[in-house]
């Protein structure tokens, strides 16, 4: 039976703070085989990617008025060494659109998903799969005051960018 | 914010680094230095660090300082000692290669130019170095890539430590401690300057730059981290072990056979990995980047036969100049002019049309060059690089500063090329500079 240690990030996000790092905290604590019950005020779809990459199932349940119960539990075989990246804040809706940039000829992958943001409206997401961690593409999205959040999915190769228009 | 931003400062040193190898090719032409001077004569000494520091280290300092926050995803640790850095590489050169022409009895002997020139390119190279490593220590654990930058990093330091105490002996402060080590060091310094830091570097950056230019999975990290042991062993016996035989006064024969055993299987390793990169690339077509870097490669590898050739035959010292030669153009400034041919486009391309992509239509990264055209220039360096080894090995100095223009011609063909990059000069499309985007400047981003 799986132990799983509690994280309530709904009062950070009600003090307009930033629960990635305090999840990310969580995640380095616990000990092996220890799972997360995270409580959100919305559905943290950008953090199942992330969590995938660091070993992690999930399963949610909505708990009324909005908010939602997610298990993160750790996966029977861990992933090879993930690489999560970030910069998150605010709620994370689902995707409006969805990429697959994999196949793509580097930087068309990084053009598309500026094209595709633009079309976003004010805090609406978008998520990409890549090939590789786009790098030169962060400072574009920063500049133009997109948040974002990336880490390479569980099969060590496929990179899930998800990135929310500013609100 | 994650480095992938445009570092400031590389387009200068990519243009104070061209400026240095056509001073150098000027030098064969005029038959200043080897072969026309002997390997140990100060005309030699003068064009062996025009290339080495001048042309190679500076346009290697600026692909780092652009590369290295992307290989391990952290910003620069500081952007600020970029242009210092150039200034000082740029300073201690200069006073260094008068030192070598006081030497010479070219210049009145001001002889202390030489301990100023070293301590000028210490102070810049250190400088330089702290910032990469600062970098990385803030960014670990480190990427593959970045390990090999770090052992290059270690390996400039020997150079430079070695450096200077030759400086300081042939200006008659040395003591009989640093001139024996003059005296039996050069071939250290050598090693350390030529197979450590530059070939160490190039590797090293060239499985990223491969791997993101042709769509390859990054080379298995354990594989890497082998050749990169290997490297560094090869390394460690040459320095730690010359330093020891010098110190007991034992001959170098040894080391020198050791450390070339390590070093051929240093090449064959790395040689394995990039075929790998090779044959697993997505992109099946390859772009002019990677195809002119196979020229690079194959020099390389035949600059280890040419070396195990030259060693059998027992004229390795005597023939010294033409495996330097080749190491010096065919590999390393083989690559590096085949890699600026990517990195410029694609850093002018990121910074002229990034800020307004996804809003306008914008021209591709290929549209800003005309590979075409450029190949010529590319093949016509190569063929003249290899024709000069050739002349070197049959000892034609006179037609060997004919094959030296045609390296001229080829250089001034291949920067021509960068030049209209930069300038956006082959961009035909209605979107060369759509609203909001900006003609970059030549040598400042």
């Amino acid at each position: 039976m799986t132990e799983y240690l509690d994280v309530d990030v709904r009062p950070i996000l009600r003090a307009g703070g930033e629960p990635f790092s305090v999840i990310m905290a969580a995640v380095d604590n616990i000990a092996p085989g220890q799972g997360i019950r995270l409580f959100a005020p919305f559905k943290p779809v950008p953090l199942f990617g992330v969590m995938a990459g660091k070993g992690f199932d999930h399963s949610e349940t909505e708990i009324g008025g909005g908010e939602w119960q997610v298990l993160f539990t750790p996966m029977e075989a861990p992933p090879p060494a993930p690489v999560p990246a970030a910069q998150a804040g605010g709620q994370w809706p689902e995707p409006k659109i969805r990429l697959d940039n994999r196949e793509l000829d580097p930087p068309e992958p990084m053009v598309r998903i500026l094209a595709a943001a633009e079309t976003l409206g004010p805090g609406e997401t978008l998520s990409a799969l890549l090939a590789r961690e786009p790098v030169f593409l962060f400072p574009q999205l920063e500049r133009r005051g997109f948040n974002w959040l990336g880490g390479f999915l569980p099969d060590g190769v496929t990179y899930e960018l998800t990135v929310r228009a500013p609100s | 914010m994650i480095g992938g931003s445009v570092s400031k400062w590389t387009m200068s040193y990519f243009a104070m680094g061209i400026a240095w190898l056509f001073a150098a090719e000027a030098l064969m032409i005029a038959g200043f230095g080897y072969p026309a001077a002997d390997i140990a004569a100060s005309g030699t000494l003068v064009l062996v660090h025009v290339v080495a520091i001048g042309w190679l280290s500076m346009c290697i300092c600026g692909a780092l300082l652009q590369f290295v926050p992307v290989l391990v995803g952290k910003a620069l640790f500081s952007e600020a000692a970029a242009l210092p850095v150039l200034g000082l590489l740029t300073a201690g050169l200069i006073a260094l290669l008068l030192g070598f022409l006081a030497l010479g009895g070219r210049l009145p002997p001001w002889l202390w130019l030489l301990p100023l020139g070293a301590t000028l390119l210490v102070a810049g190279f250190g400088l330089f170095a702290a910032n990469l490593v600062l970098t990385m220590w803030y960014a670990r654990p480190l990427a593959a890539a970045a390990r090999f930058v770090l052992v290059g990093l270690a390996a400039l330091g020997a150079t430079a430590a070695l450096g200077t105490s030759f400086a300081w002996a042939l200006a008659g402060y040395g003591g009989s401690v640093l001139n024996a080590v003059l005296e039996a060091g050069i071939p250290l310094h050598a090693i350390a300057g030529l197979g450590g830091w530059l070939t160490l570097t190039a590797m090293g950056v060239s499985y990223r730059l491969l791997a993101m230019f042709m769509m390859s999975p990054d080379v298995d990290s354990g594989r890497s981290r082998t050749t990169l042991l290997v490297g560094a062993v090869t390394l460690g016996l040459a320095i730690a072990g010359g330093l020891a035989a010098i110190a007991i006064q034992a001959g170098l024969d040894l080391v020198f056979v050791l450390t070339s055993i390590c070093g051929v299987a240093t090449v064959a390793l790395y040689g394995r990995d990039v075929a790998d990169l090779y044959r697993k690339r997505k992109r099946r077509v390859l772009e002019l980047n990677t195809s002119m870097a196979v020229y690079a490669f194959t020099s390389l590898a035949a600059s280890v036969v040419l070396g195990l050739a030259l060693a059998l035959r027992g004229s390795f010292a005597a023939d010294i100049g033409a495996f330097v030669f080749l190491i010096g153009f065919g590999w390393l400034s083989g690559l590096v002019l085949a890699k600026l041919y990517k990195i410029v486009a694609f850093l002018t391309w990121l910074e002229t049309y990034g800020p307004v992509m996804g809003r306008v239509p914008t021209p591709r990264v290929q549209d800003l060059v005309v590979e075409p055209r450029a190949t010529k220039w590319f093949a016509a360096y190569f063929a003249s690089v290899w024709l000069a080894t050739a002349l070197l090995l049959a000892g034609q100095a006179p037609a060997f500063r004919v094959a030296a223009f045609g390296m001229m011609l080829a250089t001034a063909g291949i920067v021509q090329e960068l030049l209209r990059t930069r300038t956006l000069a082959d961009v035909t499309t209605n979107a060369r500079l759509p609203q909001g985007a900006k003609l970059p400047r030549l040598l400042h981003s």
